[in-house]
């Protein structure tokens, strides 16, 4: 057996997504660039001059407390590709936001699938009963160099979880999980690089859809799940093809995935990408109804969830802003101000 | 033993671009031309009104730097600072001691070197006056707080772009026949209300300008008086300081200056006088907004009609009141450190009839208000001619 | 700087302000005294969230080290227990900047010295 159960069940008692308000269309990348056309996604989540990994995560981890009800966090874990510091912990600034400070903290890197990870952490540790309750934040303010085709789809983004024992209040039972991994350099940044590089096609068979195909059937396998015991269906968005492609190759329907599936109107949010299609799916689910989430890494990795929706839902749900309001909350913004934003605050 | 106190002589220097004056050269320039008039007044002790040598010129230590630099080493020697105020504040301290006895003579000398800085140099350097951790923090400089007031005083009080232009207006019309002043052009309210914007709606020239400059006064008690000439001498009747909540965002009510309506009621009663006895006042008009609402917090105008009484003509050179005889801050220009002194000498050679084409007839008494921050410090000053 | 903020974060990243234990008054920026009844028994006390626009300007030539973001709004912001607080306003259209607007605060970035040094992180107000 592969699926990673906690030996005493744990759930997420509150969650918050964040997307900044900017948003920018590919076909303006596309203008600048081409001279014409578009990028995969129609539009891409973009961050103010003065937001970064920080700030975003701490908005989601605000929303995510004050539904959650929990004043005391055991562990605050940060999965980014993009910390402000190389050196210095992403994770105790958003503990101090917080005001956590008896409490594990640290910052995950594994690509798109750092949130994903921080979550099965805190699952485990809370599982074990080492802590009550911690926060699991997946957020990226994702840069492409300018020109690539990275650039269509990089977006800044993310969702917050606070994880904590079963019970009363619970929104959702993280039930099992699983995880797989290879050596495989589809992606990458290498120290001191401003910008990613990938292998193009690669980043899709070897990488993509072997690690996320792997992981889901192994989970499906495990727990005996056919697709059709699940409401809703949450894959990696890279873009708004690979998750679409995937499901269906796994059995999945369209009407299982397109609730999650936000890489359309917000591009790739990385770390945040799965997570944040995760909030959405838990904004108009009903108790009883069971959620696949399943994110990608690069270098390669994925990791499988199996979540059951539970009765808080109903209770908790709206006490926040909903990730349909952050997506409504637009501004569209021109390729001369996007370039400001990303280069001005972001040094 | 108290006694009355005098300004027995004043010096300054023209204010503006001084590219080839240091700190100390322009100090030295207004201590030598009042100690000039007064050869047998023999200073106890320097005080030097300055805010930010330490930032734009590397400079501490003024007092002991001016008087070994005037020949006058052994006397104490000492820097006095309160930010835009500093200039009265060092006057108000001489004064004390003058009037309490415990000096005879004194020589205040306020001094700012400005134009060596760069704009944002120069923003950065008046935002010391303000909290480090919660205003400079923001990014906010000195403009944008009084930017702030001037939103919340056009509506409270329903004022008008062109009411709000009035003072700019007049201090540039003054300014004219001012030979020390920055700015001698008379402008009109397009020139303000075109002029680039600042701090919405504060545009530059309702912002006094950048210059350096120095002004130097001695003071005299009865002892010393001797030696000074008689038609000469300008009593100082009254001089109080007050302060108000550090900053103005922090106050109950932002367009309550606290500060100038305490420290001017104090030194009116101090000099035992009423308003309407004032022939003309020096009024700290760093910023159009920041003229008005002294006008009234020393009550010469209700409240909200400062800038429309200086509209309609009542605080001009014709008036039963001018304000700002040689061009206020705006025109005659606003050496931060100086200023105080400034206001104090034009009080001066106005109260001993030197003030030439600009010269405020039949003038007993005239009050100077300086202020440092957005009214945090005032220090008012009332004078009277001599005798 | 650096230090600086360090020293007073949780009013840079929380609104941690005071509270007068003797007569209720909250204050943001904190002080030593009560300003209504004159007591020193104050307390920390983290600040609403939410409050309205008092007055603002538009500064178009801030501080050193805040040129990238200019121009920009700066607003006194009346909490809703009273307290003032001086704050950019980000996120928020033209139009929607006027005396009484509601505002709610978030955290972002408010200095970054050069490359290499830190980022200074604190309040700023949107308009809601």
């Amino acid at each position: 057996m592969h699926l990673m159960k906690s030996s005493r069940p744990s759930a997420i008692l509150g969650y918050g997504a964040y997307l900044p308000r900017y948003r920018m269309s590919t076909a303006e990348i596309a203008r600048v660039w081409k001279g014409g056309g578009s990028g995969p996604n129609a539009e891409k989540a973009v961050a103010s001059m003065d937001e970064d990994t920080v700030t975003m995560a701490i908005e989601a981890a605000n929303g995510a407390m004050q539904m959650a009800g929990v004043s005391r966090l055991g562990a605050v874990f940060v999965g980014t590709e993009s910390k402000p510091y190389a050196v210095k912990p992403t994770s105790t600034m958003v503990a101090q936001a917080l005001g956590q400070h008896h409490t594990l903290a640290a910052d995950l890197e594994f690509a798109c699938k750092a949130g994903t990870e921080a979550i099965q952490v805190i699952t485990g540790l809370v599982g074990s009963g080492m802590i009550d309750a911690g926060l699991a934040v997946g957020m990226d303010t994702a840069q492409g160099r300018p020109g690539d085709d990275l650039e269509y789809t990089a977006a800044s983004g993310g969702a917050a979880f606070v994880i904590g024992r079963n019970g009363k209040g619970a929104v959702a039972l993280i039930d099992c999980s699983t995880s797989y991994v290879s050596d495989t350099g589809d992606f990458w940044r290498r120290a001191h690089e401003k910008y990613p590089r990938h292998l193009s096609r690669f980043t899709g068979e070897p990488a993509y859809f072997h690690h996320v195909e792997t992981a889901v059937r192994t989970l499906l396998t495990e727990t005996g799940h056919k697709p059709t015991d699940f409401k809703y269906a949450v894959f990696h968005q890279p873009n708004p093809r690979f998750p679409v492609e995937v499901a269906s190759r796994l059995g999945f329907t369209i009407e299982q995935v397109k609730t999650g599936l936000l890489n359309p109107a917000i591009g790739n949010t990385y770390a945040g990408s799965s997570l944040i299609g995760l909030a959405a799916v838990l904004d108009e689910a009903q108790p009883g109804d069971r959620v696949l989430l399943a994110s990608f890494g690069s270098g390669a990795g994925s990791d499988a969830f199996c979540i059951e929706v539970l009765d808080g839902i109903a209770r908790k749900r709206g006490a926040g802003q909903t990730v349909r309001s952050l997506l409504e909350r637009n501004v569209k913004v021109d390729y001369s101000t996007y370039s400001r934003y990303r280069d001005e605050l972001h040094k | 033993m108290p006694s009355k106190a005098y300004i027995a002589s004043a010096g300054f220097t023209k204010v503006g671009d001084r590219w080839a004056d240091s700190l100390l050269d322009l100090a030295v320039e207004a201590a030598t031309s009042a100690l000039r008039r007064t050869p047998k007044v023999k200073p106890q002790q320097i005080f030097v009104g300055n805010m930010f040598s330490a930032f734009g010129a590397a400079q501490e230590h003024l007092g002991a730097l001016l008087a070994s630099a005037l020949g006058m080493s052994g006397i104490p020697a000492v820097k006095v600072e309160s930010a835009c105020a500093s200039g009265a504040s060092a006057f108000n301290v001489a004064y004390s001691l003058v009037r309490s006895g415990a000096l005879d003579s004194a020589m205040v000398v306020g001094v700012e070197k400005m134009r060596d800085l760069e704009p944002e140099e120069v923003s950065q350097a008046l935002a010391l006056a303000e909290s480090a951790e919660y205003t400079q923090f923001v990014g906010a400089t000195f403009a944008a707080l009084n930017g702030l007031v001037a939103r919340h005083y056009m509506e409270r009080y329903d004022v008008s772009r062109d009411e709000l232009s009035a003072i700019p207006v007049m201090d540039h019309a003054n300014a004219v026949t001012a030979d020390h002043a920055q700015f001698r052009k008379a402008i009109t309210p397009d020139v303000v209300s075109r002029s680039s914007m600042v701090a919405d709606p504060l545009r530059l020239y309702d912002c006094a300008p950048v210059g350096d400059g120095a002004a130097a006064l001695l003071l005299v008690n009865d002892r010393a008086a001797a030696g000074a000439s008689p038609g000469g001498m300008a009593e100082v009747l009254g001089g109080q300081i007050a302060t108000d909540e550090f900053s103005v965002y922090e106050r109950e009510d932002m367009l309550d200056f606290r500060a100038t309506r305490e420290a001017f009621k104090k030194a009116m009663a101090q000099a035992g006088l009423s308003a309407r006895k004032l022939g003309f006042v020096e009024v700290h008009d760093a910023f159009s907004v920041v003229g008005a609402l002294s006008l009234e917090s020393m009550g010469f105008s209700k409240r909200g009609e400062g800038a429309k009484d200086a509209n309609e003509g009542k605080y001009g050179m014709e008036s039963e009141l001018p304000i700002n005889t040689f061009g206020g801050l705006k025109a005659r220009g606003h050496p931060v450190g100086a200023t105080g002194v400034y206001q104090l000498a034009e009080a001066y050679i106005q109260l001993t009839g030197e003030a030439g084409k600009n010269q405020v007839e039949d003038a007993d008494f005239c009050a100077t208000q300086n202020i440092g921050g957005v009214d945090t410090t005032s220090a008012v000053h009332v004078l009277g001619r001599a005798g | 700087m650096a230090i600086q903020a360090w020293r007073v974060k949780d009013r840079y990243y929380r609104l941690i302000g005071s509270r007068c234990r003797k007569c209720g008054a909250e204050y943001f920026p904190p002080v030593y005294r009560c300003r209504k009844c004159g007591s020193a028994d104050i307390e920390d006390r983290q600040m609403p969230k939410e409050g309205s626009i008092l007055t603002y300007t538009r500064l178009h030539e801030p501080l050193p080290g805040f040129e990238a973001q200019a121009p920009f709004y700066l607003a006194v912001v009346r909490l809703d227990n009273g307290a003032r607080v001086l704050t950019q306003l980000v996120d928020s259209p033209e139009e929607s900047v006027r005396t009484g607007a509601r505002v709610r605060a978030t955290v972002r970035r408010a200095r970054v010295d050069g490359e290499t040094g830190l980022i200074v992180y604190g309040y700023k107000f949107i308009v809601v």
